[in-house]
C-alpha cells in the first residue's frame, strides 16, 4: 500500500515539475514565434539599437527602435536597486540587532505587508506625492526617471528587507553569546560582525528586488510619463513594460507592430536572465574566494 | 454480486451512448430544418466594440433567447459576438463573409465601400470628438478662448515650448503636452485632423487611458492634451476646452460637422439584413441603445 502511495506521490510530483518547466520553454518558444516577424523584418541591432519607436506613421516607413526604452527600463530599476539597498540593509541591520523580539515580530508582518498592495495604488501614491512635489519643486511635469525609480524603491523594498533579515538574524542569534561574554557592544557586533557577515544574503536579495523592479509595469507607467526619449535623471522615459501594456491593446493582431511588441517583451526576457545569471556566476565566485 | 453491479454499468453507459446519438442527430435536424442563425458577429473598430458589445450584454440580459425578441424567432440563446481589431478589419471581415457587421471609427475609403459591393449600407452610430483641454486654473483661460488648427500643431509639434510664446502676456512656464499612446484611435484623429504628417513632440506624456489623461491635465496647470468628448464632460469643473477654428466643442458643432477634431462610428454591411439582424439593430437605435452610446462618451448619432 505504501508503495503505490510512495509511487503516486513520485508522479505526482515529477509531473508538477515537469509542467514548470513546460510552462516556462512554452512561453520562450511562444515568445520568439510572435516575435520572429519582427526580428526578420526590422533586424536584432536595429531592434535594439534604433532610436526611434514610431510604430504608426501615415506617410513615412513605421521605426521600431527599443534603445530608449532598454535604456530607461535599466536606468530607472538600478536607481531603485541603489535606493532601496541602502534603506533596506540598513533597516534589516536595524530589525535584526536593535529591536527586541516581540516588536520585531510586529514589525515585520507590517513591512511583508507592502508587498501585498496593488501596484496601481502605489502608482496612485506617486503620482499625487512624488510627481506633484516635484512639481511644486519647480518641474514643469514632475513624471520622470527619478519619480519612477522613488516609487519603485518602496515597492521592492520588502522583498530587500526580507531577504537581509533572514540572514541577519541568525547571523545575530550565532554571534549574541560570543559578544555579550566578550563585553562588545550592540553595534560593534552590528557593524563589524552581523553586516559584514550577511553579504550573501544582501546580494539575493538585490538579485530579487532587480527582477522585480525590471518587470514592474503599472506604477511606473503612471509616474514616468512614458515619452521615447534617452533616459536622464529628472527627465521623462519609458520602460518596456510600460511600451507593451499601453500599445499592446491597439495594435493590431498579426502586424508588424504586434510583433514588434512581442520582440520587446523577449528582449526585456533576456535581459532579465542575464541579470540573474550575471549575480549567480558573482554569487559562485565570491563562494570560491571565501568571502562569504 | 459482482454480475448485478455490472449490470446497471452497461445499462449507464449504453444509454448514454445512445442519448448523445439521439441529441446529435436532433442538432443535424434542427439546423437543416431553418436557416435562422442565433449568432451575430461584429468585427472592427475598438472604439466601437466596447459600445456594440455593451448594448449586446444588454438585448441578451433583456430577451435571453430568441423567442423573447419576436415569437416568429426559434427559442435559441441570444449571441452577439463582438471582436475587436482596428477599423481595417471591419469591412476586409464583411467582405470575405467572416463577420455580418464591419465596425469602424473612420470614414469608410472608397477602396472599402467598393469591396462591399451593391448591398452596402451603412449605420452610423455616433460621434466622437477630442477637446483641446487645458487646466482652469491656467492662466490662458480667459485670454484666449479659441485656437487654430495650425497653432495647436505647433503647440503639440513642441515649436511653441513656452506658455509665453503662444500669448506675450503669459508666464515663461513650460506647456506640459499630454497624449494618448500613438497607435491608438484618439491618436489616429488628432493625426489626421491636426498633425497631418508633422510628428508629435518626443517630450509629450503618453497617458494610459482617456481618464489618466483628462486627471493629469486636471492635476497639472501648465498642460495641455486632447481629452476626449466624454471624459471631458465628465470633468468640466477642471478642464477649459478651446474652440477650434472658431467652432466650440459643443454636440451641435460636432454633430454638424463645423468642429474639426472628430470622427464618426459607425457599423457596415454588404448584404438585406435577417430578421434577428434587424431586430438587434433596432435595438441598437432604440432609447435605451441610444443612452448606452451616451454612457460610454460618445454623441449619439440618432
Amino acid at each position: 500500500m505504501t508503495t503505490v502511495k510512495d509511487a503516486l506521490w513520485r508522479w505526482l510530483l515529477t509531473a508538477g515539475a515537469l509542467l514548470s518547466v513546460g510552462l516556462l520553454l512554452f512561453l520562450v518558444v511562444f515568445m520568439v514565434n510572435q516575435s520572429l516577424p519582427a526580428l526578420r523584418a526590422i533586424g536584432l541591432e536595429k531592434l535594439l539599437l534604433g532610436t526611434e519607436w514610431r510604430p504608426v506613421i501615415y506617410d513615412e516607413a513605421p521605426q521600431y527602435g527599443l534603445f530608449p526604452m532598454l535604456l530607461s527600463t535599466v536606468y530607472v530599476s538600478a536607481l531603485a536597486v541603489l535606493f532601496s539597498l541602502v534603506l533596506g540593509v540598513g533597516c534589516a541591520l536595524f530589525l535584526a540587532c536593535a529591536v527586541g523580539d516581540r516588536l520585531r515580530a510586529f514589525l515585520i508582518p507590517s513591512i511583508d505587508l507592502l508587498a501585498g498592495i496593488p501596484s496601481v495604488v502605489y502608482g496612485f501614491v506617486g503620482l499625487y506625492v512624488v510627481v506633484r512635489t516635484m512639481e511644486r519643486m519647480g518641474r514643469a511635469a514632475g513624471e520622470s526617471i527619478l519619480a519612477g525609480s522613488i516609487v519603485l524603491a518602496v515597492m521592492i523594498l520588502p522583498y530587500m528587507i526580507s531577504t537581509c533579515l533572514h540572514t541577519m538574524v541568525q547571523l545575530r542569534h550565532g554571534w549574541q553569546d560570543a559578544s555579550d561574554a566578550l563585553g562588545v557592544s550592540r553595534w560593534y557586533m552590528a557593524a563589524e560582525l552581523v553586516l559584514p557577515a550577511s553579504k550573501k544574503g544582501i546580494l539575493v536579495g538585490t538579485a530579487l528586488a532587480a527582477g522585480r523592479a525590471m518587470g514592474e509595469t503599472m506604477a511606473v507607467m503612471m509616474v514616468m510619463g512614458n515619452a521615447v526619449l534617452r533616459p536622464t535623471l529628472l527627465g521623462k522615459g519609458e520602460t518596456i513594460s510600460a511600451l507593451i501594456a499601453l500599445e499592446m491593446g491597439t495594435a493590431e493582431v498579426g502586424s508588424l507592430h504586434f510583433s514588434a511588441l512581442y520582440a520587446a517583451g523577449l528582449c526585456l526576457l533576456v535581459l532579465l536572465l542575464m541579470i540573474n545569471l550575471a549575480f549567480s556566476l558573482l554569487r559562485r565566485k565570491l563562494d570560491r574566494e571565501g568571502v562569504l | 454480486m459482482k454480475y448485478r453491479t455490472k449490470c446497471p454499468c452497461s445499462f449507464l453507459a449504453l444509454s448514454l451512448v445512445l442519448a448523445m446519438v439521439l441529441s446529435l442527430c436532433t442538432a443535424c435536424g434542427r439546423r437543416a430544418d431553418d436557416d435562422f442563425r442565433a449568432q451575430i458577429h461584429f468585427c472592427g473598430s475598438t472604439s466601437l466594440a466596447s459600445v456594440i458589445a455593451s448594448i449586446g450584454a444588454s438585448f441578451q440580459e433583456t430577451y435571453g433567447t430568441w423567442d423573447k425578441v419576436d415569437s416568429r424567432f426559434p427559442a435559441r440563446p441570444i449571441d452577439i459576438a463582438v471582436t475587436s481589431g482596428g477599423s481595417g478589419d471591419g469591412p476586409s471581415s464583411v467582405a470575405d463573409g467572416t463577420a455580418d457587421f464591419g465596425m469602424l471609427a473612420r470614414d469608410i475609403k472608397d477602396r472599402e465601400r467598393a469591396s462591399l459591393g451593391e448591398g452596402y449600407h451603412d449605420y452610423p452610430v455616433a460621434y466622437d470628438a477630442l477637446t483641446i483641454s487645458v487646466n482652469r486654473a491656467n492662466p490662458v483661460v480667459g485670454k484666449l478662448d479659441q485656437l487654430s488648427t495650425d497653432t495647436i500643431r505647433r503647440i503639440f509639434s513642441g515649436q511653441l515650448t513656452y506658455w509665453d510664446e503662444l500669448d506675450a502676456s503669459l508666464e515663461h512656464k513650460e506647456i506640459v503636452l499630454v497624449i494618448r499612446d500613438l497607435s491608438g484611435g484618439a491618436a489616429e484623429v488628432f493625426e489626421q485632423h491636426v498633425m497631418q504628417g508633422t510628428p508629435i513632440s518626443a517630450n509629450a506624456i503618453q497617458s494610459p487611458s482617456m481618464g489618466a489623461l483628462a486627471a493629469k491635465i486636471a492635476e497639472n496647470p501648465y498642460a495641455i492634451g486632447y481629452a476626449g468628448y466624454g471624459v471631458y464632460q465628465m470633468n468640466q469643473a477642471d478642464l477649459f476646452a478651446f474652440s477650434v477654428d472658431g467652432a466650440a466643442p459643443t454636440e451641435e458643432n460636432i454633430l454638424n460637422g463645423s468642429y474639426p477634431i472628430q470622427r464618426p462610428v459607425h457599423f457596415v454591411t454588404n448584404r438585406p439584413l435577417s430578421d434577428a439582424e434587424q431586430a438587434f439593430v433596432d435595438y441598437i437605435f432604440s432609447e435605451h441603445g441610444r443612452t448606452i452610446v451616451r454612457e460610454n462618451g460618445y454623441i449619439p448619432a440618432y
